[in-house]
């Protein structure tokens, strides 16, 4: 339809062909800004992730295994550096809260977190310089002491050194490592990848480890009071003793001490025929270095039944491969033997129970007694730790009281199995962790305060019509026979470069936006704009967003939301179209001065062509085009 | 001296382990979509109403053929919301055809271009030359020009998006509306519980079945990369080709705005609406094999247009949707079979069926 050569009286001019404003990549079509369509908006709103949420160190795993699946390995490995000073430690011995809180479980498994941590982990050992190391602010002239050169104390001097102070580290031991040298086996942890850990936590500059420093003998409270700040980790590394016949035999030993001294290194014996007093996870490791140090067979004996076992179940399943016995509810009577020396012991059926205050109390079942031989006993029942060199009032139950943030007193943080009994490595290291940032807020005068409440993303609100059931890549493993040969053969082994990223690659980001692009190519109203994409940020164009909220609905990760549109406060936020059609005063509105415009800029354009065409097929000037057009203002 | 006519050949996009072009395990678990051209010929500014089924089509067409693209759309809705007072959101040339001509309009602009060139009239490759037709024009009133265009085998692409009614007009029944379909020329009472009586007419087949020489495809707008990838092997094949494409209409099924992508999806996994490819080479039908098998109910359930439904009408839904699953090759599960007895059914208002997450009413 054309109305060249007509007049059409100015009251009367539509924007018609020809001379209404085209639509344009950048802006649309202006005419029509269908944005005052509008409800509700969709907001981005990233929410944390299960894993996130339950690892104590608050790894940012979502975001480390995005940057894995695009193979940004140095990224990954840096995002893991933000929370936890040594993922290749915690990619071996951690009992992955992370993967039994994923969403992915629900869905077909749960991603093999702790593999691709691993992963980073042993990448970043490899790398010529820490890559950290430049950005380190300068150090301050504060120090923080701090007891204990495990999980919690190796942590929390990484992370006060990250804030800029130093710290002085006092170990007993002659080695540091805490727990981690002398209560993880080699064939979980290998002592040189500890050590490269420890090396490169030291070579940040600004941190000091004493070792052979004990409590209360070589250093005594009040010379903590001397460091501005003090955060105690000692763990708990004492092996509870059982009370019955013959426990002082020779051949009747602690768990714990026979681990740590095979973990330092020394030389320890184990028999053939071992028997471990446990259920737990340090009876698992002991029953398992036994075999490896000894050659013959272990047994574990414990109260529990077999389903009440405290040994997580892939170590469980381990232990089984590598021939271990298990004979649950069972306890011990007395210990046999001859001239001082082990040589059996009476064992009984027997039912795990707990008075009030959780502490065991064995219920013998009385005529079931019978009689085994053994050359060797490692007890396992529980933790302690001495700590007569505290004051009394900070202690309660053998543990040191803290408040919820982690302070015993003052300027004296506490954290690690001392607080709460025999916890993971990542519990230490995340207490570690919040230890350094409460001492930076203190030493700067502040209050403490509690952490802001997250959102976490349930399973239920993801879309998960976008996530293909895949399986889990289960890490390799060495064979049991090779397993048993030598306890410095690993037992899990590593994923490959191709394994991480596929297996970072079934991560379904929880309410995470991973810039998937799906919000982007939903819209029908091209009002997802992606142009300040940077892994997943996207503006909404508001002029033209209809609200139908497609893209909220298809978002995989649920990170989009819907907010009421009253909610928003921008009155600049829609031109409205109450006029865009106005032809004369009356009829609906008055045409807006916005409308207006842009009509009267597509006239002009199109004038301006039409001339332009003319000149140019013809070469001479356009004789009468000015009537031709009708009205031209 | 006649010129040469240079057709253009758009590279297919990578599937991302999830579309409904992939069978089976084939390709990563990947959660990201290809990279998709920035640029969108159809832009924002068009007046379709929010969560507008035939827009996303639109877009996704028009992003897949790209600028060098000349198109025709005879009457529709999106003739009507998309060019009111000729203010159109393409920038790409468009053309309306009358609603009977879409076909014959299409014939003679290829033709054109064709001459053009060949006479050096017309500089730079083939266009791409899309019509995009509703389904009432191209199922209905056009049908004769479209099977007549697509015969002669002029090179174009024909697009019929499918939104199972006359949505222009104000929602009256069309040859795609499917069986027990309530529209305004279909409603439901005393005599006529079901609202439509007539299965719906099966145009890709028809088409397909009709016109061997042409590539013809099914698509829903559940699958983008599906849909751009069709697109563009409708564009790249040299002859005629026709793309059937199911596009929810928010207001004509009544349902939430939010929905749209899911019933492109849910149609396939009830088996309503079987997504395939005919190759015109090896005169054989590619099926796509949805990962999902679900009710009809699971479908129907959630749009207000079947909300009459009564026991009998649902199982007969069903056992459509059975044939149409043997059609395709599936094995069609117990359950599903013991749907097709009315007894195993209650009215569908009454019933509780696995309705989708919901994040929220919109607009």
């Amino acid at each position: 339809m054309s109305v060249r050569g007509t007049r059409v009286p100015e009251h009367l001019r539509l924007p018609i062909a020809g001379v209404t404003p085209p639509p344009t990549e950048q802006d649309g079509q202006r005419l029509f800004p269908t944005g005052n369509f509008r409800f509700f908006r969709p907001v981005y709103k990233d929410k944390t992730p299960p894993c996130n949420n339950a690892c104590p160190t608050g790894e940012q795993i979502q975001k480390y295994l995005d940057f894995v699946k695009h193979e940004r390995f140095l990224d990954g490995y840096l995002t893991i550096l933000e929370d936890n000073p040594m993922p290749s430690v915690t990619g071996r011995v951690c009992y992955h809260p992370c993967e039994t809180a994923c969403n992915r479980k629900d869905h077909d498994e749960p991603i093999g977190i702790r593999n691709v941590e691993r992963y980073l982990g042993d990448y970043g050992l490899q790398l010529p310089e820490n890559p950290i190391k430049a950005e380190l602010p300068e150090l301050g002239d504060k120090t923080v002491a701090i007891v204990g050169s495990g999980p919690g104390g190796l942590g929390c001097a990484y992370h006060l050194r990250r804030l800029g102070y130093r710290s002085v580290i006092f170990e007993a031991m002659s080695k540091p490592g805490g727990m981690l040298r002398g209560g993880i086996p080699h064939w979980h942890l290998p002592e040189e990848i500890l050590d490269a850990e420890i090396a490169k936590l030291l070579d940040l500059g600004g941190i000091e480890i004493r070792c052979n420093t004990r409590m209360g003998e070589d250093v005594g409270w009040d010379e903590l009071r001397n460091y501005d700040a003090a955060f105690l980790a000692v763990g708990q590394d004492v092996g509870r003793r059982l009370s019955v016949d013959g426990a002082d035999l020779r051949g009747v030993g602690g768990a714990l001490e026979f681990l740590r001294e095979a973990g330092m290194g020394r030389p320890v014996k184990a028999g053939k025929r071992v028997l471990v007093i446990g259920g737990g996870n340090t009876a698992s490791d002991a029953a398992r270095s036994a075999v490896r140090i000894g050659g013959g067979t272990s047994t574990i004996v414990s109260l529990e039944s077999a389903d009440e076992l405290l040994i997580v179940p892939e170590d469980l399943e381990q232990a089984r491969d590598e021939g271990i016995e298990f004979k649950p509810n069972t306890s011990v009577v007395r210990f046999l033997g001859e001239n001082g020396v082990l040589t059996g012991a009476v064992l009984c059926e027997a039912r795990l129970e707990k008075d009030e205050h959780g502490n065991v109390v064995p219920q013998h079942v009385p005529g079931t007694e019978y009689e085994v031989s053994c050359d060797s006993v490692l007890i396992a029942i529980g933790q302690t730790q001495v700590l007569d060199w505290l004051p009394a009032e900070l202690m309660e139950r053998g543990l040191v009281k803290a408040d919820e943030y982690g302070r015993a007193q003052g300027h004296v943080f506490v954290g690690g199995d001392v607080t709460r009994g025999p916890a993971m490595v990542v519990d230490a290291l995340g207490d570690g962790k919040r230890a350094a940032r409460n001492i930076d807020v203190v030493l700067r005068g502040e209050g403490l305060a509690p952490p802001p409440e997250v959102e976490v993303m349930p399973y239920e609100r993801l879309n998960t019509a976008y996530f293909k059931h895949a399986p889990r890549i289960e890490a390799p493993m060495a064979s049991p026979a090779e397993r048993r040969r030598d306890q410095k053969v690993e037992v899990t082994l590593a994923y490959s470069k191709e394994q991480a990223v596929a297996e970072s690659d079934r991560c379904m980001s929880c309410g995470v936006c991973n810039g998937c692009d799906n919000c982007y190519i939903v819209c029908p109203d091209v009002s997802v704009m992606r142009d300040t994409r940077e892994n997943g940020h996207y503006s909404i164009r508001t002029t033209y967003c209809k609200g139908c909220l497609v893209c909220v609905q298809e978002c995989p990760t649920g990170c989009l939301e819907k907010v009421p549109e009253m909610d928003f406060d921008e009155p600049e936020a829609v031109t409205r179209m109450e006029t865009a059609f106005a032809p004369y005063d009356g009829a609906h509105a008055e045409q807006s001065a916005f409308t207006k415009g842009l009509i009267e800029e597509a006239i002009a354009a199109s004038d301006a062509a039409r001339r332009q065409s003319v000149n140019g097929s013809n070469g001479h000037a356009p004789a009468g085009s000015n009537g031709s057009r009708g009205a031209t203002s | 001296m006649a010129h040469e006519v240079v057709r253009q050949h758009l590279p297919l996009f990578d599937e991302d382990g999830r579309s409904a072009a992939v069978d089976g395990d084939a390709g990563r678990d990947l959660h990201y979509l290809p990279d998709f051209p920035e640029e969108d010929p159809y832009q924002a500014g068009h007046r379709t109403c929010a969560g507008c089924g035939p827009a996303i089509e639109y877009r996704w067409v028009l992003k897949a053929a790209g600028q060098d693209t000349v198109m025709a759309g005879p009457t529709g809705c999106m003739y009507v919301a998309n060019s009111t007072y000729l203010c159109t959101p393409y920038t790409v040339p468009w053309a309306h055809t009358p609603i009977a001509s879409g076909g014959s309009f299409t014939s003679g602009m290829a033709a054109g271009y064709e001459a053009m060139i060949r006479k050096g009239r017309h500089p730079g490759p083939y266009p791409n030359i899309v019509v995009m037709a509703g389904d009432g024009s191209a199922a209905d009133i056009g049908l004769g020009s479209i099977s007549g265009a697509l015969y002669r085998n002029h090179d174009a692409l024909y697009i019929c998006y499918d939104n199972e009614c006359y949505a222009n007009t104000g929602i009256q029944v069309s040859p795609t509306t499917p069986y027990a379909g309530m529209t305004t020329f279909t409603p439901f009472g005393k005599a006529v519980p079901e609202g439509k009586t007539l299965p719906p007419k099966n145009l890709a087949r028809m088409m397909a079945e009709g016109h061997p020489n042409c590539y013809v495809a099914t698509t829903t707008v559940g699958y983008s990369v599906d849909l751009m990838n069709k697109t563009r092997k409708g564009l790249n094949h040299q002859g005629a080709a026709f793309l059937h494409c199911y596009t929810p209409c928010q207001k004509g099924w009544v349902y939430q705005t939010s929905m749209t992508i899911e019933l492109g999806r849910r149609v396939v996994e009830a088996g309503l609406f079987p997504v395939w490819e005919y190759d015109p080479e090896e005169r054989k039908y590619h099926y796509f094999h949805p990962p999902v098998q679900r009710p009809v109910t699971d479908y129907l359930a959630m749009q207000g247009r079947f909300g009459h439904m009564l026991p009998e009408h649902v199982a007969s839904m069903q056992m459509a949707a059975n044939r149409n699953w043997e059609d395709i090759g599936m094995d069609v599960p117990d359950e599903l079979r013991e749907l097709e007895d009315p007894e195993r059914h209650k009215r569908l208002a009454d019933e509780q069926y696995s309705m989708p997450l919901n994040r929220g009413v919109g607009a």
